[in-house]
């Protein structure tokens, strides 16, 4: 079929086996690694019990930190979000939309590469222009003027005030006495610049107008550079703003302030307080959202579109369905469930309408929204049995086990597969004798082909079990009239593990250590801004064991939080 | 506040430009009184998927429906019939170049062509396919930074869906692995260029932008102080210095509100699937060059249209008005999703349709530089459009024969009315060279730019181009 020359590069059928198509699988589970069971201490070579957490707080002295930039630059979500709580706004201002887009980098799953995160001519005009805008707001408003500028004895000393807090707030970190001085001048000259603000309101336009285009609000700065041990501790400021855009995207808030401003943030504990509290808010619920739509590429879902011919009765939204399915059934598993990569990978719950009941099969009479049900747990299985993977990873007839097989492959296994050779042949058109599955091992498992290697072993085996669903993710028993064979051995990370269909295979997927690990990694990858350092394989670990071991996913989101890694920067810079 | 001469260009089209003379944006040389100075520039526009040209597909043979009949002088009979003929009011200003690029390991056709396309180097990680990044700068960036007032950057511009195949945007690179962002609404590109929101321009706006700006370009310096600081922080925070920008550098010339209206229009749908729509945003785009280049804001822009496979955009059959499948399925003459999973009747012939819009686009482009009549030419003449592609036939993803559409010749370099196959190998680097020595850059000795692209490739002339 087309699909397969056209998306040449997802594609991957590989080089020859001579040269081989595969590699970087992480070898977790064999060796010395940390095994499902083991202290993650016993490398550590210090005398701390059952782990090696040194006495600082910080978390087992073995997970070090990743050289890492020292400004993040806002995403313009961030932007968005953080002026909305600066200013105390009911809703974002969308001056954001203005901004140029950031450019996607290649192989790199998230929105956040710190290092790609720029601010060039065209970004710093739209900054410009978004703070003169916001500036002319608030200063128009009345409300807003009093809410970051509260009254104080003498309009001298309102000004310093406004200074010094909404500055405090808007560098998220105190101003030091020659910042709070340049922008109380500032204040002063704005009083006469504008034609049509005057007085303390004019102060207050100018003062934010600089604020906003200031690198210290443009980017989280991370200034800490004391070498203790073999870490830099972030202080309490710097703790507080990499915890607020990790879990609400967004600045600190008030009693993360307060905290810092005790310099209570620089232990474990405290931080791990306050980030089951950021927990709670839908805010992280978002967030949690964010990364699964990247991580699962919801944005193919946009393009589901089923053949009329084929699925007369498919619905015509049905892309927009099941991408509100997936994000009820996150919100679900993750937040009132507490639930854990295994139980995302393994649920029989979902969230259907009348619409999606009669895709699923599911008995009983709904209306247009979308409720709780029990799926057949014969038929369906965890997240990747959902119409959303299914229906995006198909053709508009049939479904795609090479491009179902490769996406698990590559970001559920974290397994490296080569990009295919170049002019491969189109797939031909479908023969009314074969199954869909017959059509692709006829196509890419020829003994003696290029493709056999990668194909055979690698990537239809995880694809082949997802032939008990059509384009449209309902579930089939027959295909052209002969039976579905959803069978396969599917290599994981752990090992080869045969399977009869994709029940078999979530299962298989939710016990595989090196599934867990993949799923950290990509966590760690979000949560600090960039790819995956050999450096972090400790940690990853660690978490990888206790997600094995049913770690739900807010639990594993604390643990990061509370890591060595996300608390201190490596003495090594970028 | 400086003074400003200014000097109004009516286009022939009642498209007027006041084109200001602004001291402070000069590169080098004195001024001569009165005289509004044009230097070379570059606007290429990208179409990915290569031509309709003449080919053998496994379904059959093509005849050639894009490039002149033959080589040599262009005329109107050799270009009938072809989707160039679309450029025929422009057939003596045309340079139309088949060269030929290198069979980078890039791991994907796609990557391969649009990667190399303004770079004429290979990938950061051989083989990475939809993961790749080029691993060097691009020429129209190249440009902006050695030839634009104060190194600013070049306008890149993009229309249609900027998600898909090679991440949406992927054309232009700031260095290795540096793949640049692009302006994707026209409406935001036109605010970026005029660097003044409507405002008109006070001595008290002027000051107010003066004292953030000072005040920000104090806190980059401290910042980029610390010896601790990486390179590749030092990079960035020298980047956003660079980007500040005061009001004197405000350009004075801007499209009256009828124009502006008029490109709001056009320009509403540019994150679209509708090649109408897109088609549409891209003109837009286009003003926004003309603009740029006509009142020195820049010496380059990029403009790409559609993703790295452009698998998105769905281009109107003229003769049918119906949206024809999406452009990339095309280009392989084979449909994954219809009722029969079949070849696409006549996919040859949409392509060629869809060639056509693209010269259509091309023309409008041509259209519109020509309009403006300096003292020695036309606008056109005193720089470069470049319609590039990144391959030259869809089925095969060949890197041979790229159709490189030359229009103008930045005062007298490029020969004109001239359709030039070339043979020989690397033509491709060779002509990316020869356009960058056009507009004006030039190597470390002050001759012709002979340092661009991978350096195994050879980067001298082509003497058949040259006028």
């Amino acid at each position: 079929m087309l699909q397969r020359h056209v998306r040449v590069g997802m594609l991957v059928l590989g080089l020859a086996a001579s040269t081989g198509c595969y590699g970087g699988i992480h070898d977790f589970g064999k060796g010395d690694g940390g095994d499902a069971g083991e202290d993650a201490g016993e490398d550590a070579g210090e005398d701390a019990g059952d782990d090696d957490a040194g006495d600082d707080g910080l978390g087992p002295v073995d997970e070090l930190p990743a050289p890492t930039t020292r400004f993040f630059r806002l995403s313009h979500t961030q932007w968005e979000s953080t002026v909305q709580d600066l200013l105390g706004l009911p809703e974002p201002t969308g001056l954001s939309s203005e901004f140029r887009a950031d450019p996607n980098v290649g192989g790199f799953i998230f929105d956040n590469n710190a290092l790609s995160l720029e601010v060039d001519g065209a970004l710093w005009s739209g900054y410009q222009r978004a703070a003169v805008a916001v500036a002319e707001m608030v200063a128009a408003d009345p409300a807003l003027v009093a809410a970051v500028a509260p009254d104080a004895a003498d309009e001298a000393t309102r000004a310093r005030e406004f200074v010094t807090n909404f500055g405090m707030r808007a560098f998220r970190r105190p101003l030091t006495d020659a910042e709070i001085a340049t922008y109380v001048a500032l204040f002063d000259d704005g009083q006469t610049l504008y034609e049509d603000t005057t007085g303390f309101e004019a102060g207050v336009r100018l003062v934010l107008e600089g604020m906003l285009q200031s690198p210290h609000f443009l980017y989280r700065v991370e200034d800490s550079e004391d070498v203790v041990g073999d870490v830099i501790p972030l202080d309490s400021y710097e703790v507080a703003s990499r915890l607020s855009y990790f879990l609400w995207n967004s600045m600190p808030d008030d009693a993360l302030f307060t905290a810092a401003a005790a310099d209570e943030l620089r232990d474990g504990e405290a931080v791990r307080t306050h980030a089951l509290r950021l927990l709670e808010s839908p805010r992280a619920q978002a967030v949690v959202e964010r990364f699964h739509h990247q991580l699962l590429q919801v944005d193919k879902l946009t393009g589901v579109a089923p053949s009329p011919a084929f699925y007369p009765d498919a619905p015509a939204n049905l892309g927009a369905l099941a991408t509100e399915e997936l994000v009820r059934f996150l919100q679900y598993t993750v937040f009132e469930q507490d639930g854990s990569w295994g139980d995302l990978l393994t649920s029989t719950e979902t969230f259907v309408n009348a619409e999606l009941a009669t895709l699923y099969g599911v008995p009983g009479t709904f209306g247009t929204e979308l409720t709780r049900v029990d799926l057949d747990p014969a038929e369906r299985r965890g997240i990747f049995t959902q119409i959303g993977f299914l229906a995006a990873n198909s053709t508009s007839a049939y479904p795609d086990p090479i491009h179902r097989g490769v996406f698990l492959a590559k970001h559920i296994a974290c397994q490296t597969i080569a990009a295919p050779p170049d002019n491969i042949p189109p797939i031909p058109a479908p023969d009314e004798t074969q199954t869909n599955r017959e059509a692709i091992e006829a196509l890419t498992e020829v003994a003696g082909s290029e493709c056999v290697a990668c194909h055979k072993t690698l990537i239809n085996p995880f694809g082949y079990p997802f032939e008990s669903y059509d384009a449209t993710g309902a579930f089939r028993t027959m295909d052209n009239d002969k039976p579905v064979d959803p069978t396969s051995t599917a290599v994981l990370p752990d090992g080869p593990v045969p399977v009869t269909n994709a029940l078999e295979l979530a299962d298989a997927l939710a016990a595989d250590s090196g599934v867990h690990a993949c799923y950290a990694q990509h966590w760690l990858e979000f949560a600090m801004a960039r790819p995956h350092a050999d450096v972090d394989q400790a940690l990853t670990d660690r978490l990888a064991t206790s997600s094995l071991d049913d770690l739900s996913v807010k639990e594993l989101l604390v643990e990061l939080a509370v890591s060595r890694p996300f608390l201190t920067r490596s003495p090594e810079e970028m | 506040m400086k003074t400003h001469r200014r000097t109004i260009l009516k286009g022939l089209g009642g498209f007027t430009l006041a084109l200001p003379f602004l001291e402070g944006l000069r590169s080098g040389g004195t001024a001569r009184a009165g005289e509004p100075l044009i230097e070379p520039f570059a606007i290429f526009l990208r179409q990915a998927n290569g031509c309709a040209s003449e080919q053998d597909t496994e379904i059959g043979a093509e005849p050639e429906r894009f490039w002149p009949s033959q080589q040599g002088e262009i005329t109107p009979e050799t270009l009938a019939g072809r989707a160039l003929d679309e450029l025929v009011d422009h057939h003596q200003r045309l340079l139309a170049v088949g060269v030929n690029a290198e069979n980078f390991d890039y791991g994907d056709g796609h990557a391969r062509g649009a990667f190399q396309g303004l770079t004429a180097i290979g990938p950061v990680v051989a083989g990475a396919g939809g993961d790749a990044e080029a691993n060097g700068e691009s020429i129209d960036h190249r440009i902006g930074r050695e030839l634009n007032p104060d190194g600013r950057d070049s306008l890149f511009l993009y229309a249609g869906r900027n998600t898909g195949w090679l991440g949406g945007a992927c054309i232009s690179y700031r260095g290795p692995g540096n793949r640049r962002a692009p302006l994707h609404d026209p409406m935001t590109a036109y605010q970026t260029m005029m660097g003044v929101d409507g405002e008109a321009i006070s001595e008290q706006l002027i000051q107010r932008r003066k004292s953030v700006n000072d005040l920000v370009r104090e806190q980059m310096d401290a910042l980029l102080a610390s010896p601790r600081l990486s390179g590749a922080d030092v990079q960035r925070l020298e980047l956003h210095r660079s980007a500040i920008r005061d009001l004197e550098d405000t350009l004075a010339c801007n499209l009256t509100a009828d124009q502006e209206a008029m490109l709001e229009g056009q320009a509403a749908n540019f994150d679209s699937d509708d090649g109408d729509q897109v088609l549409a945003a891209v003109r837009a785009h286009m003003d926004v060059a003309v603009l740029a280049v006509a009142c020195g804001y820049t010496r380059s822009v990029a403009i790409q249209l559609g993703n790295g496979n452009d698998g998105t955009t769905r281009f109107s059959d003229p003769d049918t008005g119906e949206l024809m499948e999406n452009y990339h399925y095309i280009s392989h003459r084979r449909l994954s999703h219809d009722s029969s999973g079949d070849i696409i009747p006549n996919a040859d012939i949409l392509h060629h349709k869809i060639d056509r819009h693209f010269a259509k686009a091309f023309k409008y482009l041509l259209d519109r530089l020509q309009e403006y009549q300096l003292p020695s030419g036309t606008l056109l003449d005193s720089g470069l459009a470049v319609w590039i592609n990144d391959q030259s036939q869809g089925p095969s993803h060949s890197s041979r024969n790229l159709p490189y559409i030359i229009a103008g010749s930045a005062n007298g370099y490029f020969k004109q009315g001239m359709y030039v196959k070339t043979e020989d190998d690397s033509t491709h680097c060779r002509l990316l060279n020869m356009i960058g020595t056009a507009v004006g850059l030039r190597s470390a000795d002050g001759g012709d730019l002979d340092d661009f692209g991978d350096p195994g490739l050879p980067k001298n002339p082509i003497p058949e181009l040259l006028a």
